[in-house]
């Protein structure tokens, strides 16, 4: 990706892709006049191959599938310094959240995975128990990650302090959850919601 | 409700954490409560308000989940209390913003099947402490001032941004944390990184991060003076209470000191790195504890860096 040429033309400035994600998250992405002052403040740039700026930047040049292909979207720690401290308005933290979103139905084409895969643990966790159920988010993490020995001194000294419970509580009304998520899925599949 | 006249009542979310690794913060709030005699009654059967996860890859879910809570909250008389920092941002968030977006708002009510509860006024335990019962009857409510405590508060990154949304304080230079220290009689000290993110939800995916985003704001606060930090936000307890130990064994070597590569290794050498273990408090745990709350009320026990010694030190204990 490092050398790859960047073409601009009437045909690579994909106005749609740019469309797609100011309706998602419902801020400017053509606003944005490059001054860098979200980068200067994000606690994550050092960890991101495009700060974010120069994702905006991307993003306006038509070059949205470098943006999705890389890892720095799943490093955004929504602190949202940036929407904060943006003089024109431009609100960084939703469109990291809407490019996540089309990287996430697309099947994560990004090469960070560990982001992705806890947040899908932890949503999934949502639904089956309606609560974080911390312990099981923390072992299923490990060994679908592959990293098996993660942590593993810190979790008995949690347990023994009370901070990871070895059951998950009980909701009495946890088939709202699944409405709810049913519900969600529906409107999708009808067109009813992005 | 008028302070002072009428007791103070509120319906609590505590939110999934505050029943398990940030449990001393739940066990210490009800204990304040208590102590203020001002109600707090937990919303029956809450969801999780679906943290950052859910808002970072599907905002339509996320809005609901919260939505669904706040409308689950209008079965409990008075405003809804909130601790936890994350809950606090996500559940102001989907009211802010379900105000402002018809469609979205139409969306979210399909989803959870019923309307949106959009009024019902969300409060963190801070504006709560601060404005509703008050800085000077906290103030006159002390019973076992914290003389001589040196605290770095720490407010992290959800309480007060974007800064149309919480409207707890202002967005780049909040004071009420300090504020209510000081009514306390604790003494807030002032350092850099207060405002700075703690690496947040990487604690899980990648705790490298975390490390080194908590190592400066340990040492900032070292930096200062501070004798411990304070929170309202049990991710930033976990990431600089659970993981301190870790980030000196990562960050111990004296070249990798915050302000060691800025100003050379000379200036380092002989002085042996400052290394003192820094005890994270809840807002709660500090505040019930001026009110004569015994500590063995305040979920010390599960706190990983002690802070024992210190309040000993201090006679607090």
């Amino acid at each position: 990706m490092k050398n790859k040429l960047m073409h601009l033309s009437n045909e690579t400035m994909n106005v749609g892709f740019v469309k797609k994600v100011e309706a998602l998250s419902g801020s400017s992405v053509r606003r944005c006049f490059q001054c860098g002052k979200c980068s200067a403040g994000c606690p994550m740039s050092a960890f991101m191959e495009h700060p974010p700026n120069r994702i905006v930047r991307l993003l306006q040049l038509g070059q949205g599938q470098r943006v999705l292909a890389g890892r720095s979207i799943w490093y955004c720690a929504s602190c949202e310094t940036c929407t904060t401290r943006c003089p024109n308005k431009v609100d960084l933290a939703a469109i990291m959240d809407a490019l996540r979103k089309l990287s996430w139905d697309a099947d994560g084409p990004s090469k960070e995975s560990y982001v992705q895969l806890a947040n899908r643990l932890f949503i999934e966790n949502i639904r089956t128990y309606g609560r974080q159920y911390e312990l099981r988010l923390g072992a299923a993490f490990n060994m679908k990650s592959g990293q098996f020995l993660k942590d593993l001194m810190l979790g008995p000294k949690l347990i023994s302090k009370g901070k990871l419970k070895m059951f998950h509580s009980k909701n009495k009304n946890i088939g709202e959850i699944e409405a709810i998520f049913k519900r969600i899925e529906e409107m999708r599949k009808k067109g009813e919601a992005l | 409700m008028t302070p002072g006249k009428k007791r103070l009542n509120y319906s609590y979310y505590p939110g999934c954490s505050l029943h398990a690794s940030g449990r001393e913060y739940d066990i210490s709030t009800r204990a304040l409560f208590k102590a203020l005699n001002v109600g707090l009654k937990e919303v029956p059967d809450w969801f999780c308000c679906g943290a950052t996860p859910a808002h970072n890859v599907d905002e339509l879910l996320s809005l609901s989940l919260c939505a669904k809570n706040l409308s689950l909250a209008e079965q409990v008389e008075g405003d809804l209390a909130v601790a936890c920092a994350a809950c606090f941002s996500r559940l102001k968030t989907t009211q802010h913003h379900l105000k402002e977006d018809e469609e979205k708002r139409k969306q979210v009510e399909t989803a959870i099947a019923g309307p949106a509860a959009l009024d019902k006024p969300v409060k963190h335990i801070l504006e709560i402490l601060a404005r509703e019962f008050g800085l000077s009857k906290l103030e006159e409510s002390v019973k076992k001032p914290l003389m001589g405590l040196k605290v770095a508060s720490y407010y992290g990154c959800l309480l007060t941004r974007p800064p149309e949304v919480p409207e707890l304080d202002d967005c780049e230079d909040p004071s009420i944390m300090e504020d209510i220290l000081r009514a306390l009689g604790a003494e807030p000290v002032k350092w850099s990184h207060r405002m700075e993110c703690c690496g947040a939800n990487f604690t899980l995916s990648r705790p490298g991060v975390v490390l080194k985003l908590s190592n400066a704001i340990l040492e900032s606060a070292r930096l200062a003076g501070a004798d411990c930090i304070m929170v309202a936000c049990p991710l930033c307890h976990g990431n600089l209470d659970i993981r301190q130990k870790e980030i000196k064994d990562a960050y111990g070597a004296p070249d990798s000191t915050l302000f060691g590569n800025i100003f050379g290794s000379e200036l380092q050498q002989g002085a042996p790195k400052d290394q003192r273990d820094l005890p994270v408090f809840y807002i709660t745990q500090l505040a019930a504890l001026a009110m004569g709350v015994p500590s063995g009320n305040l979920g010390f026990e599960s706190v990983i860096t002690d802070p024992k010694p210190l309040l000993r030190e201090k006679q607090l204990l």
